[in-house]
């Protein structure tokens, strides 16, 4: 059963056409990499499926709902409940440690649960840094925390932006077998964008976009 | 019969019945206040006269009482459940139950919970956790506050007998018992208490020569021949004599006057003369004061009919003679006027403002820094069962229940 | 005019209907003709009364009614709070009453509303046009609840206590603004007398020593409890707890056990659902607080201009009569107070004449009463008020002693008018004054 579905879905800035219409399908709990160079309109369509941004054509369903239709209360709700994005920035708080950074992701989704947060953060590996503030912590530790802040109100989809983007190689290959872990015991559904092609085999699938079209896709070999 | 018994018990015990009872008096006292503007102290006597008023009133030491005993089971309960897996706790006690399919209890629950700052214990196929300090025994002072204080009620308006007499500086006494004494000595002096700004003491002896010696003060009040003894007002005891030109025999007579402090007056009764004496305590000149000093000097207003005739003054053992007329105080001394309270109902309400005062000082710091949060977790037949409360900080020790709940299902898994 | 005056006991109405709409979904047609049903029965109800039995009879019934309704408040107040520690579980929707509850709540809501509403009427001479501007209003108002509920947000609900809290604040406001079915005022002055009777008969329950012992610092808070502000702040107390208590009983209200999921997420997601149901059942109770104030703050500052006249000075005979004719300068027999000042030497007495509508007979009486400092009456609305307490004495029992009624001064009531022996007047003023003036000390 498809999680994503998208017919013909555009989305352009004025005169600007960033994506062309897209006909896509991606099955509950696949690990979808999208690839392409700068401009390519990958950032774009992970945007629209995470209702960061509204398509200005075709349709687009995401576990069930028409995200057109939304408003933008739904759309918050939507963003809230079914899906955890992680960016190659990370977006911490810098004033507030690694569990609050987490707690904080809980305040907006519902209410905090500090013993859920910890937990949270024991299995991307920093149950030592609890009390570290983004500061204090290396730049795999940090994307670690941001993968705990996505994963912590179980999202259906986790949407990558560049995560491993700013890593090391060791610091990315430690982050991707951590998120193939956690896909695994929670199974939801990842949509990665990037633009290495190592990170992009850890996916099931790989798309290709070029220009806001879909140019390629193949089916990887694990 | 024992569905009788247990519906009684449920009846007598219920949290409901002491806001019924209070509600059924305030009831009372609002229909009564249509009647008379003294509604309290008609519904006191009403109570204190009337068995069924009373009866009503005692259902609520009485479901006190009940209250102690079913909430001292409860908790004795609850801290047997957390050493024993058996008997099976109430799960009424519990503020969360819930039954989880587990095998067996895994290693590092009781080091996740030692982290979270709990202690624990575990005996086989028992694993619990406890911090913090039960406020159960606070909440058993508190019902037993509340039963000494309506207990005390109950007792004080069905029982309480008040005998009012004037204690006279060198007169003997009796109190309603029969036991007596003589009133040795009556001393007014400053004190220097947080509360108290003069202290009273009256000084008893067994008889006029001496024998037993007591000194009854103000606060806390002795116990005299079983009853309270309760100094209520001030007053001077005086022997006059008065005299006129048109009474020449004159009138003689004591009695005792509540004239102190300074300025309140009475009137000598004159034995139907066609004159009135008004008297007050003089204030000193020197500012003291004449109860304390003894050294006492009063103000006489004489009128005839409707006339003032003259005003003077007189000192005690002293003379005011004007106009032929003449009035002599003969003996002037320290009274006080003093009830006898035969009422053991007092002493329990006082026991109660003690209970409310040392639970509300327990209390309050336990609630705020050390709240009791509990869980159990029992295993059997492939099962777990857990179960949690918290007095306090709830929804922290909810989040640590449910980590231990997740850990064990994903361990199952 | 009369329609200005009508206002609030209308949008009480059209509250009362609006909250039962809200609280029993699903039978909003049985709801609405319930509770306009009620409304035309509460009020033609009372006028029969008001046109049938003369004096303060009606009013009386009603203000008794709401008293009574506001005890029985109390009563759903305290059961809240104490059934706030039970757990509601999870997913087991209260059932929905029986048609007959929330047809009777709805006739006796409005009924009320009604009763109260009609009170306005009285002592108009013609009432066919009022009577129409009434039920018209009613109409128009119980059409309003209806639309008006399905603007109401959804997430907006009602629980029982919350609506017998917002309906009873409803029916005390819209009383507040009628001087004779006003509770405020007088559970005031009982709370004063209560309070006073209460600490004595504790002091001396427990022999606290007189206050010649005690020094005066500690005394003057125990003075406290004596004073005219106990009555007015306990007051406030005993009108404002029940609803905080309803308030207080849905704070305090357990949430649901979650244990049972195992996923946070959903855990937490259902607990801030039921923190926000919680928080917006707090909604209600926080609307009947502000009537609850509104009802106070008009029963202490009532908008009715009292009929106060300027004293009139009059001496004594050389026999040490004082005379008041009954025809002259003024007549007393047109059914109002007239004041007049006697002076002797430094003292001066205030009393007033009247033709008591009980007796027919005149009354004289001092302009002060046995409990409060003597700040006088004024009249409005077939009652006298005392200025120092708002309490209102109905004219019927003026001349009777007792309670903040004027003190009654003895006299001699002839053809030709009151004979008042000077004597009598000045020391009974004086005893009075003397009273009140200790208590007063007392503080």
């Amino acid at each position: 059963m498809a999680i994503i579905e998208t017919k013909g879905l555009t989305k352009g800035y004025g005169d600007i056409c960033a994506l062309k219409p897209l006909d896509l399908s991606v099955p509950e709990g696949e690990w979808l990499s999208v690839m392409g160079h700068s401009g390519s309109g990958k950032s774009t369509l992970m945007n629209m499926m995470g209702g960061l941004d509204r398509p200005t054509g075709g349709s687009l369903t995401v576990n069930g709902q028409d995200l057109l239709s939304l408003t933008e209360d739904g759309l918050a709700r939507f963003r809230r409940e079914f899906v955890g994005i992680i960016f190659q920035q990370h977006h911490l708080v810098p004033y507030l440690s690694a569990l609050e950074n987490v707690m904080l992701s809980q305040y907006f989704h519902s209410v905090p649960d500090e013993a859920e947060a910890k937990l949270a953060l024991e299995r991307v590996g920093l149950g030592h840094r609890l009390k570290n503030r983004p500061g204090e912590l290396s730049g795999g530790e940090q994307q670690r925390v941001c993968i705990a802040r996505a994963i912590i109100n179980s999202p259906k989809l986790l949407l990558g932006d560049e995560p491993t983007g700013n890593l090391d190689h060791k610091s990315t290959m430690m982050v991707l077998e951590l998120l193939r872990e956690l896909r695994e015991e929670d199974r939801f559904t990842v949509v990665l964008v990037t633009h290495n092609q190592e990170v992009a085999a850890w996916g099931d699938r790989t798309i290709y976009l070029d220009d806001g079209v879909l140019v390629r896709e193949e089916r990887v070999r694990n | 019969m024992k569905r009788l018994l247990a519906a009684l018990w449920r009846a007598i015990s219920s949290r409901a019945l002491l806001p019924l009872v209070l509600g059924f008096f305030l009831l009372a006292y609002i229909v009564i206040a249509f009647f008379t503007d003294e509604a309290l102290i008609t519904l006191i006597a009403l109570t204190g006269k009337n068995f069924l008023l009373a009866g009503v009133l005692a259902l609520i030491p009485l479901n006190c009482l009940c209250r102690i005993v079913l909430e001292a089971r409860r908790g004795l309960a609850r801290r047997r459940a957390l050493k024993n897996a058996q008997p099976l706790p109430d799960p009424a006690l519990y503020d969360e139950s819930v039954e989880l399919s587990s095998a067996a209890p895994a290693g590092d629950l009781e080091q996740r919970l030692t982290d979270a700052g709990y202690r624990t214990w575990k005996n086989g196929e028992l694993l619990s956790a406890w911090r913090g300090v039960s406020l159960w025994p606070v909440r058993l002072l508190f019902l037993a506050g509340l039963l000494c204080l309506f207990g005390g009620i109950l007792i004080s308006v069905t029982s309480r007998q008040v005998s009012r007499q004037p204690m006279i500086e060198g007169v003997p006494f009796q109190a309603p018992s029969g036991q007596g004494g003589f009133i040795q000595r009556i001393v007014l002096r400053n004190a220097d208490g947080p509360i108290l700004l003069k202290e009273l003491l009256m000084e008893v002896s067994g008889s006029e020569q001496g024998g037993s010696f007591r000194t009854f003060g103000v606060y806390p009040p002795a116990l005299f021949g079983g009853a309270f003894v309760y100094p209520r007002y001030l007053g001077i005891a005086l022997t006059y004599r008065f005299t006129a030109p048109d009474l020449p025999a004159g009138f003689q007579d004591n009695g005792v006057f509540p004239i102190y402090p300074p300025g309140r007056e009475a009137q000598l009764p004159l034995g139907g003369a066609p004159y009135k004496v008004h008297l007050t305590l003089a204030k000193s000149q020197d500012g003291s004061d004449p109860y304390m000093t003894g050294s006492m000097e009063f103000v006489a207003k004489v009128v005839k009919g409707n006339d003032q005739l003259f005003t003077g003054t007189v000192k005690g053992g002293g003379e005011l003679v004007r106009d032929g007329i003449k009035l002599a105080i003969i003996d002037a001394r320290r009274m006080v006027v003093t009830d006898f309270v035969v009422d053991y109902g007092v002493l329990s309400i006082w026991l109660a403002g003690f209970l409310f005062t040392l639970g509300a000082c327990l209390w309050l710091p336990v609630r705020l820094f050390l709240p009791r949060r509990e869980m159990v977790f029992s295993w059997e037949g492939g099962g777990v069962l857990a179960r949690s409360r918290a007095e306090g900080s709830a929804r922290r020790h909810t989040g640590v229940f449910h980590e231990v709940l997740d850990v064990i299902a994903a361990e199952h898994a | 005019m009369l329609a200005l005056k009508l206002f609030p006991h209308l949008f009480a109405f059209f509250g009362v209907a609006l909250l039962m709409l809200r609280a029993f979904p699903g039978r909003r047609r049985l709801i609405v003709c319930s509770v306009a049903a009620g409304f035309a029965a509460g009020g033609l109800g009372t006028l029969f009364l008001i046109l049938n039995v003369p004096g303060k009879f009606p009013f009386d019934l009603i203000r008794g009614v709401l008293g009574a309704s506001f005890f029985l408040f109390w009563g759903v107040a305290v059961a809240a709070l104490y059934r706030s520690s039970e757990r509601v579980v999870a997913g087991v929707s209260k059932p929905l009453p029986r048609p007959l509850i929330p047809m009777l709540s709805a006739v006796v809501g409005g009924g009320l509303a009604g009763a109260v509403a009609a009170t306005r009427l009285s002592g108009i001479d013609s009432l066919l046009v009022p009577v129409l501007l009434l039920a018209g209003g009613g109409i128009l108002m119980a059409a309003g609840a209806w639309w008006g509920e399905l603007w109401l947000p959804a997430s907006i609900t009602v629980s029982r206590p919350g609506l017998f809290a917002a309906v009873v604040s409803l029916l005390l406001f819209s009383a507040s603004s009628i001087l004779r079915l006003d509770l405020f005022s007088p559970l005031s002055m009982k709370v004063m007398k209560g309070t006073h009777d209460f600490v004595h008969q504790f002091m001396e329950s427990v022999l606290i020593p007189d206050h010649i012992f005690v020094r005066p610092k500690i005394w003057g808070y125990i003075g406290l409890l004596f004073s005219k502000e106990v009555g007015f702040w306990g007051g406030m107390i005993i009108w404002f707890t029940p609803v905080l208590l309803v308030a207080l009983a849905i704070r305090l209200e357990l949430l649901p056990s979650v244990a049972h999921i195992r996923q946070g997420a959903q855990r937490r997601k259902l607990l801030a659902a039921a923190i926000r149901e919680k928080r917006l059942r707090l909604v209600v109770p926080a609307v009947a607080l502000f009537f609850f104030g509104c009802a106070a703050y008009r029963s202490s500052f009532p908008t009715v201009e009292y009929w106060d006249p300027k004293p009139l000075p009059v001496v004594a005979s050389p026999s040490g009569e004082i005379f008041i004719p009954r025809k002259g300068e003024v007549e007393l027999e047109d059914g109002k107070l007239h004041k007049y000042l006697f002076k002797k030497g430094t003292q001066e007495v205030r009393f007033f004449v009247m033709v008591s509508p009980a007796t027919g007979k005149l009354t004289v009486d001092l302009d002060a009463c046995a409990i409060c400092k003597p700040d006088g009456y004024g009249q409005a609305e077939g009652s006298v008020i005392c200025y120092y307490c708002k309490t209102l004495i109905p004219l019927e029992t003026v001349g009777m002693p007792g309670g903040c009624n004027p003190v009654p001064v003895k006299f001699i009531e002839k053809e030709d008018g009151a004979h008042i022996d000077a004597v009598t007047l000045v020391n009974s003023w004086t005893g009075t004054v003397q009273s009140t003036a200790k208590k007063e000390a007392a503080k």
